[in-house]
């Protein structure tokens, strides 16, 4: 019984315009983040860049985090996140010279003047050292670093930053993890080459493609599934099913967990087929250079990251749309990916997962940071996974009262009393 | 025209009113998410492109809602006004609404220091706010279906984030943040088509 009532779900959803627009949505979405995808080669000693990396040199990032209060201070404008979304903060002048007065301390730099020679000091500095002649020349600059004051513990330093941090807001340059992973660094020949070796030892090539290919579709899987989900629960109503499916002999979790599980499956099977794109073009270089891919890392990725997500979103829809039979769901899930993807905006290079439903890693390297941070996103995919398949069974638990004549909303408990009334 | 200022009235009481509590949530809500005081231009730009504008899906899309039962729909159609009429004052009144509504909000914007060019800036954010809702509007007339509604918009918000004004051309729509404005008129002219095209799909399905 639930493997045919599966099947039946599966054949509706594939009927479902809706469907067929989120595949289109989906292929708009690979073609133009992912279409163009060219494999990264070997570095070669010699190149112009190598990209960036985290400091992991303490001393550096404490001045480094001094430059940028100097810079902020002097532009009198600060960059702070405070829940995850960009917010520019400009102070008051009680503010401002308190600002002040935590950089004269943790630095010597205690104007607006000073901070500004000291700005324009260290970028002649760099041009001078790089040969510019024009104030065109495109160059890429090192930000600012500043030398901490004579004397400043990196204790009363910790102190000093965490107050400038309270006095913006929260989520500044200053807080504790900004002050430790916010400063990148170019990478040398050696460093990319230390990078390219874990992409190929460790995640096998086609482990980072699939992490890439991962990131960029869950940005949409965070939000597609809503409409599915809410189309197919509103489905029932519009066509004035309702009342004959409730009297089917079939339990509301048999009815419910088959429709929840073809719309799961048949959101991820699109998944699974746009990765057979980044997978041949990894199989292909794979060839050329010799190096032994693993072939089911994608449909680990898409099962591992994306499915979770499809699972969660997926239930949220079905629930809203069970409990108020309108298209909140939509609402409710719009607001959570909003809120999720601005707050993954400044952990794109991945390693930091935390709890968001749409976890990003914006590159195809960093192995070092995703098996730092796997531990972390594996509860964070059961966690999604578990609230999917909860919302599931809260929207039987509903389904249930509804055709026990309870719950029932949209002037129906009128409808109820008449019909009572008349037995 | 009393029979127009009715429709409205009636639309003002029983189909718009949370769709208007949800907007009003949304930029009430706006201080705690991202800064709306001292912005510089661009940054206001930011809010007011990428935040403020998203009222026009939640606004505009609703207009056909009433009559989603095809029941009511049919015995809509056997009154003496044409439906079309009926979709044009309620579209007319929420257009308003969401005019009164990114106006209360400038204002807020200038009163908390912010600078920016207001008259620009709200004209380019409300064409941002039509053409969202008009494609909404443009997708449920054409499907017949709530959802497909919001979703079209979402997906065109959802490409502009991360496609940019690459893959969007002249229907980029945060393009003030950049200093362009030349988008907005594209987006304009593309508002009143989408709405225009939405409106006669409705009245065309019977």
């Amino acid at each position: 019984m639930a493997a045919q009532l599966f099947l039946k779900e599966c054949k509706q959803t594939a009927r479902s315009l809706v469907y067929w627009l989120i595949i289109l949505a989906l292929l708009f979405n690979f073609t133009t983040q992912l279409g163009d995808m060219e494999i990264d080669k070997k570095p070669e000693p010699g190149q112009k860049s190598y990209g960036k990396m985290k400091s992991r040199d303490s001393e550096l990032n404490m001045k480094s985090t001094l430059g940028k209060l100097t810079e902020e201070y002097w532009r009198e404008s600060y960059t702070t996140y405070p829940i995850g979304f960009y917010k520019h903060v400009t102070l008051n002048e009680a503010d401002d010279k308190k600002i002040g007065g935590i950089l004269n301390e943790a630095a010597g730099i205690g104007s607006h003047e000073a901070a500004e020679k000291a700005v324009e000091a260290w970028y002649a500095a760099q041009k001078e050292s790089k040969g510019l002649g024009s104030e065109d020349d495109p160059v890429y600059m090192e930000p600012l670093q500043v030398e901490p004051a004579e004397g400043l513990s990196a204790g009363r330093y910790a102190e000093l930053m965490d107050e400038a941090d309270k006095i913006l807001g929260g989520g500044s340059n200053y807080t504790k993890e900004n002050r430790e992973n916010g400063v990148e660094i170019p990478m040398t020949y050696e460093d990319a080459l230390a990078q390219y070796d874990m992409l190929i030892e460790k995640d096998r090539l086609t482990g980072g493609y699939a992490r890439l290919f991962a990131d960029y579709m869950v940005i949409f899987l965070g939000i597609l599934p809503v409409f599915l989900s809410v189309t197919r629960g509103l489905r029932d109503r519009r066509s004035m099913m309702q009342e004959l499916i409730y009297t089917r002999r079939c339990s509301s979790f048999t009815i419910m967990a088959s429709r929840y599980l073809a719309m799961v499956a048949m959101l991820t099977i699109p998944a699974l087929i746009l990765s057979l794109v980044p997978l041949s073009k990894c199989m292909v270089y794979a060839r050329t250079a010799g190096i032994a891919v693993d072939m089911l890392a994608f449909v680990k990725y898409v099962f591992g990251w994306l499915v979770p997500t499809i699972m969660a979103v997926t239930g949220v829809g079905m629930f809203f749309t069970e409990l108020t039979d309108t298209a909140a769901a939509v609402l409710v899930q719009g607001v959570w990916w909003f809120t999720a993807v601005f707050c993954g905006m400044d952990s794109l290079r991945g390693g930091s997962y935390g709890w968001n439903l749409v976890p990003r890693h914006n590159t195809n390297m960093n192995w070092q940071g995703f098996n730092d941070g796997f531990s972390q996103l594996l509860a964070n995919r059961i966690v999604y996974a578990a609230a999917g398949l909860v919302l599931m069974a809260l929207t039987a638990f509903i389904y249930t009262q509804k055709r026990k004549g309870r719950l029932q909303i949209r002037g129906k408990i009128f409808a109820n009393r008449k019909g009572k009334s008349e037995v | 025209m009393e029979r127009y200022l009715q429709i409205e009235k009636v639309n003002l009481k029983y189909n718009v009113p949370l769709h208007i509590l949800i907007c009003v949530l949304l930029l009430l809500v706006s201080p705690l998410l991202m800064g709306v005081e001292n912005l510089k231009a661009e940054d206001t730009a930011k809010v007011l492109e990428v935040y403020a504008a998203l009222m026009g899906i939640i606004l505009l899309p609703p207009v056909f809602l009433p009559e989603q039962d095809r029941d009511i729909r049919d015995l809509v159609y056997t009154k003496r006004m044409n439906g079309g009429s009926v979709y044009m004052v309620r579209l007319l009144g929420n257009v308003l609404i969401l005019a009164a509504l990114l106006g209360v909000y400038v204002g807020i914007l200038l009163h908390n220091g912010c600078e920016f060019p207001a008259g620009k800036y709200f004209l380019g954010t409300f064409a941002e706010m039509l053409f969202m809702g008009g494609l909404g509007l443009c997708f449920y007339g054409l499907c017949d279906n709530l959802v497909i509604g919001y979703m079209a918009p979402i997906v065109y918000y959802i490409a502009a984030l991360g496609g940019g004004p690459r893959r969007l051309g002249v229907f980029y729509p945060f393009s003030m943040m950049k200093g362009s404005y030349t988008e907005k008129a594209w987006l304009a002219a593309g508002a009143l088509a989408l709405a225009g095209a939405g409106i006669l799909f409705r009245c065309r399905r019977k």
